[in-house]
């Protein structure tokens, strides 16, 4: 909202610097923008805040000004001389959508002689850099910028039957606007009809056909009320904003429509002479009267924390256009001013006596009480997994959520169906809830491929999300995915440190998988004992050329949940052994179709309780060996808890092992 | 009694004489350098101090005694210099010795970064941990009861329209606030509560330097009998202090947010600027809030506020595109 600074002094006496009028104005909630010197007036540039539509007029701004600086403001009070027939018989009106327009009032003027502004109205106009038009259409703008209520002037004439009809459109009809432009008007939109046509786009703007022109001598002034989600709608789905519209997406004033009327008849006589004609064809009904309020003045320091004596309470109230109905000392009743529909409630009331007031009376050294907040698992797991893994040479990345469908792939192979997706034009591609964090990754290696950084190595903790039909929200689990230029089993040995970092590792295992994203063959199910941590593998040639990669890489998808959940943060103090170690390294060879993992597991549990840890060291195939045949190299550590063991102990032992791979995988020692 | 000019030229004279030689000396890194320093300052036919000593003879004699003295302590601090490099010396050997080149560089090991966003997040959630709010979380696909109802945003307000907010189907939403979390902590647990919200909103702004359609926030909430706005305005300048440094200062500038009541704007100043700076918007949440979430607001009182984080890295770290958090370029990450 600009506001003129000499417009201003119409109504109060200004003699404070500018600068110290905008820093108060915006230190009790009109916040200063800006100020320019507009031909020797001030244009001040002032944001207004969605509840308080009052200030979207010179008046409302006048107003506070009084009562920040108390002193006394001067409001005119227009009583245009009135002569002939009375406008009932001249025109009529009739609501047919009550809901969407519950007042109407419709004044007539007739000889007006269309012409320029006079200076003082043009030059207002200019400050707030509105161009002036004519005379009939400048003043229904000036008073729309003097008090906040938009108003509109027909050419009488031209209105079909000379009558108006408030109604809803009907299909099919269009309007020219006085832009020149032609809209097509859906039905649950308001217009503003004469006995045939729309003539206007309620509350947003008028119709070219009966715009008032050089010619018109007979006007209809138009001051009504709207419904405000009605005119945001409309205004928004026909990409039209009007100064009109953005404060009748508003609640304006209900009782200013009248005064607006009168004011605005009044200016025009003065500016473009004419006879009004008595009476106002008023259509509608009144809005309630306003509720008094019961004000504790105790809560004022409840909420505050400082006490605000009465008789200042008294004072900011009743300026603010409150009048006091009595009430006990410590809780007087006030009734807001038809222009505040903000305030209702006590909490309003402090805030008024707060703003006005001033929040710098509050004070910022209080004694809060001392409480405990320790870091949560979640914290102290998050913090941690960022640390390790920026140790392991791997950059942090914060992605978007939304993606397009080409990235909305999930990572489970049993996630089925489509993502969760938004509603809006602006996203129209980027519109799914990922489902998975890695394709987000692989475009930024992507990005970095195509900026000169090739291998980047990524990580990002964020949610994906999982439709669950049945239930109120999507399912919302935190994950943790890497992507990195290194291989299979270079990404697994991140994963395990990620692990061993937790003492997560005791029950770590994997399983082969076929994942979409990764190589055949190269892609596995990462667990904890039977719980699914996640997958791994290396990403498909497929995915890489679809997505413009360049290089090989690798990517991991872990539940963080189930990270966290197994994490041990306060390790036990195991005692440190006093018995020495006995170490064997064995070499077996056996059929190349044999994992590691499962002859590993057949060790251990061959070993006897005295195996403490066995060690893989490598993987022999070819020389003299069968083609399906291979050699596991690896080193087994043999310890007792209370005794050294003996050597013949350990050969037992190491000998069950050999018996056993013998048995369940043809092994044979390699000699 | 003054000096000629020319006695004065001749002590300036001097007083470089000091300097350089001095420094030379530091500056010696083997026994040949310190050989060749020793000569030029102290060598005993052409050496510098040996032709400042040759100038005495030409100065009046009240000069001469001044400058005799200030002659005298020269030569000694150089002397001093010349032992000084003649001991260090004797620890220095060659750059590269037996083949070895010790000003090789190390072999560095790769080191990833945090990303500045969770940097700053982490840093937030720690300053308001040492204040006592723990970290709360919520879903950030939100039911609109979350989202707008509780929070007492009514049916026909602005922040609800379809063009500003990212709706799903089924009545749900993208959460536009962090505020969301706090109805859900309130649902869960009585009073008092002292937690922050920290996470992702999503708002369809249109991309550009300063706006993202997707962007973090960390909100505050305190209630409990007797929470006042003198608290708010506390836990803000103890957490301006601490975050921003000890000078700086905080105004409170009425605002409008429909889940507070009173709504501020807080400002903040610091190291003598002259600029106040919009951090974020607070208030004392709004008796409304409270009874949607089954609390008696004649009972308890509360404040909230909301800092954008996004906002906050970036003036911290000078950054002047919003775009470059999230296009993850290792040449932007690994400055931080």
């Amino acid at each position: 909202m600009i506001v003129s600074w000499n417009w201003l002094t119409d109504y109060l006496r200004l003699d404070m610097p500018v600068e110290q009028l905008t820093e108060r104005l915006a230190l009790a909630g009109l916040n200063h923008e800006s100020t320019e010197d507009v031909g020797g007036d001030l244009a001040i540039d002032l944001e207004v805040t969605s509840n308080r539509p009052d200030c979207l007029g010179h008046l409302g701004v006048a107003r506070e000004i009084g009562v920040l600086f108390n002193r006394p403001v001067k409001f005119p009070n227009p009583q245009p001389p009135t002569s002939g027939a009375n406008a009932d018989t001249l025109t009529s009106v009739q609501i047919e959508a009550p809901d969407l327009c519950p007042r109407f009032t419709a004044r007539v003027i007739k000889g007006v002689k269309i012409g320029p502004s006079p200076f003082w109205l043009r030059k207002r106009l200019e400050t707030l850099g509105v161009r002036p038009i004519s005379n009939v259409v400048d003043v229904t703008n000036y008073v729309m910028f003097e008090c906040g209520q938009p108003l509109h002037a027909y050419d009488l004439p031209k209105l079909a039957d000379k009558r108006i009809v408030v109604r809803k459109a009907k299909a099919g009809e269009k309007l020219v606007a006085i832009n020149n432009k032609t809209y097509e008007i859906s039905a649950d939109m308001l217009v503003i009809a004469d006995g045939q046509r729309p003539v206007g786009l309620a509350g947003v703007m008028g119709g070219l056909d009966t715009e008032v022109s050089d010619q018109t001598t007979d006007v209809l002034i138009e001051a009504a009320q709207f419904d405000s989600m009605s005119i945001r709608r409309t205004s928004r789905a026909l990409g039209l904003f009007s100064a009109a519209s953005y404060r009748f997406e508003r609640p304006l004033d209900p009782e200013a429509t009248d005064w607006a009327s009168r004011r605005c008849c009044e200016l025009i006589l003065q500016t473009a002479g004419g006879t009004l004609h008595p009476g106002v064809v008023d259509v509608g009904t009144q809005r309630p009267s306003r509720q008094p309020v019961t004000f504790r003045l105790s809560q004022i320091s409840r909420i505050l924390g400082i006490a605000i004596d009465r008789p200042e309470v008294l004072r900011i109230l009743q300026a603010l256009g409150l009048t006091h109905d009595g009430g006990a000392p410590e809780a007087p009743i006030f009734t807001p001013p038809s222009w505040r529909c903000d305030l209702e409630r006590e909490i309003d009331l402090i805030e008024e006596v707060a703003r006005v007031h001033g929040y710098e009376h509050i004070p910022e050294d209080r004694a809060v009480p001392l409480t405990t907040a320790s870091r949560s698992p979640r914290e102290r797991v998050e913090t941690e997994v960022r640390n390790t893994l920026i140790g392991l040479g791997i950059d942090e990345a914060v992605t978007f959520s939304l993606v397009a469908d080409e990235y909305a792939v999930p990572i489970d192979p049993a996630e089925q169906g489509e993502p969760v997706h938004v509603e809006h034009s602006s996203r129209k591609r980027e519109r799914n809830l990922r489902r998975s964090l890695v394709p987000s990754l692989l475009a930024v290696r992507q990005h970095n491929e195509a900026h000169g950084s090739p291998n980047a190595e990524i990580f990002e903790i964020a949610n994906v999300y999982l439709p669950r039909p049945n239930q109120p929200l999507p399912e919302q689990p935190t994950r943790l995915a890497i992507v990195t230029g290194r291989d299979f089993l270079g990404l697994k040995g991140v994963v395990e440190a990620l692990l061993a970092r937790f003492h997560a590792e005791k029950n770590f295992r994997v399983r082969p998988a076929q994942v979409p994203l990764f190589k055949p063959g190269r892609s596995a199910e990462l667990l904890l004992g039977d719980q699914r941590l996640g997958f791994i593998g290396e990403v498909d040639p497929s995915v890489l050329k679809a997505l413009d990669l360049r290089e090989a890489c690798s990517a991991a998808e872990l539940a963080f949940d189930l990270l966290q959940n197994t994490a041990d943060l306060v390790p036990r103090y195991q005692p440190l052994p006093s018995f020495p170690v006995v170490a064997r390294d064995l070499s077996l060879v056996v059929p190349r179709s044999l994992a590691w993992g499962e002859l590993a597991g057949a060790v251990g549990r061959a070993g006897g309780s005295t195996l403490e840890s066995i060690v893989y060291l490598d993987t022999f195939q070819g020389g003299n060996l069968p083609e399906d045949r291979q050699s596991l190299h690896f080193g087994l550590r043999f310890r007792h808890p209370e005794r050294t063991l003996t050597g013949d102990e350990v050969d037992e032992s190491v000998r069950s092992i050999i018996d056993t791979c013998s048995t369940q995988f043809q092994a044979t020692l390699r000699s | 009694m003054s000096l000629s000019d020319s006695a004065a030229e001749a002590l300036a004279a001097l007083d470089e004489l000091e300097k350089a030689g001095v420094s030379a000396f530091a500056e010696a890194a083997n026994s040949a350098a310190i050989e060749a320093a020793r000569v030029e300052f102290l060598g005993m036919k052409q050496g510098r101090l040996k032709t400042a000593q040759e100038r005495l003879k030409s100065l009046d004699a009240a000069a001469k005694r001044v400058y005799g003295q200030r002659f005298n302590a020269v030569k000694t601090a150089l002397e001093a210099a010349l032992e000084g490099a003649k001991s260090r010396g004797s620890q220095i050997a060659s750059a590269v010795s037996d083949g070895f080149d010790v000003t090789l560089p190390g072999h560095l090991p790769k080191l990833g970064h945090r990303h500045p966003l969770t940097q700053t997040a982490d840093e937030l959630i720690d300053i308001f941990g040492r204040f006592g709010f723990a970290v709360a979380r919520g879903p950030e696909v939100e039911d609109i009861h979350h989202n707008f109802d509780a929070l007492n945003i009514p049916p026909a307000h602005p922040a609800r329209d379809p063009l500003d907010n990212f709706y799903l189907s089924d009545g749900l939403m993208l959460r536009s606030q962090t505020s969301t979390v706090q109805i859900r902590v309130m649902e869960n647990q009585p009073p008092p509560v002292r937690v922050i919200a920290i996470g992702r909103v999503y708002r369809p702004d249109t991309v550009d330097a300063t706006h993202s359609f997707m962007f973090h926030q960390i909100e505050g909430l305190m209630v409990d009998k007797g929470v006042t706005m003198a608290d708010l305005k506390t836990v803000l300048r103890l957490f301006a202090a601490s975050y921003l440094g000890k000078d700086v200062k905080i105004r409170f500038r009425p605002s409008f947010f429909p889940f507070t009541e009173p709504s501020v704007e807080v400002d903040m100043l610091w190291h003598g600027g002259d600029r106040w700076v919009e951090m974020g918007g607070a208030g004392m949440v709004d008796p409304n809030v409270f009874r949607a979430v089954g609390y008696d607001p004649d009972e308890v009182t509360g404040f909230a506020f909301g800092l954008g984080i996004e906002r906050l890295c970036m003036r911290r770290h000078g950054i002047d595109d919003i775009r470059l958090l999230y296009q993850n370029e290792s040449r932007f990450l690994s400055q931080f």
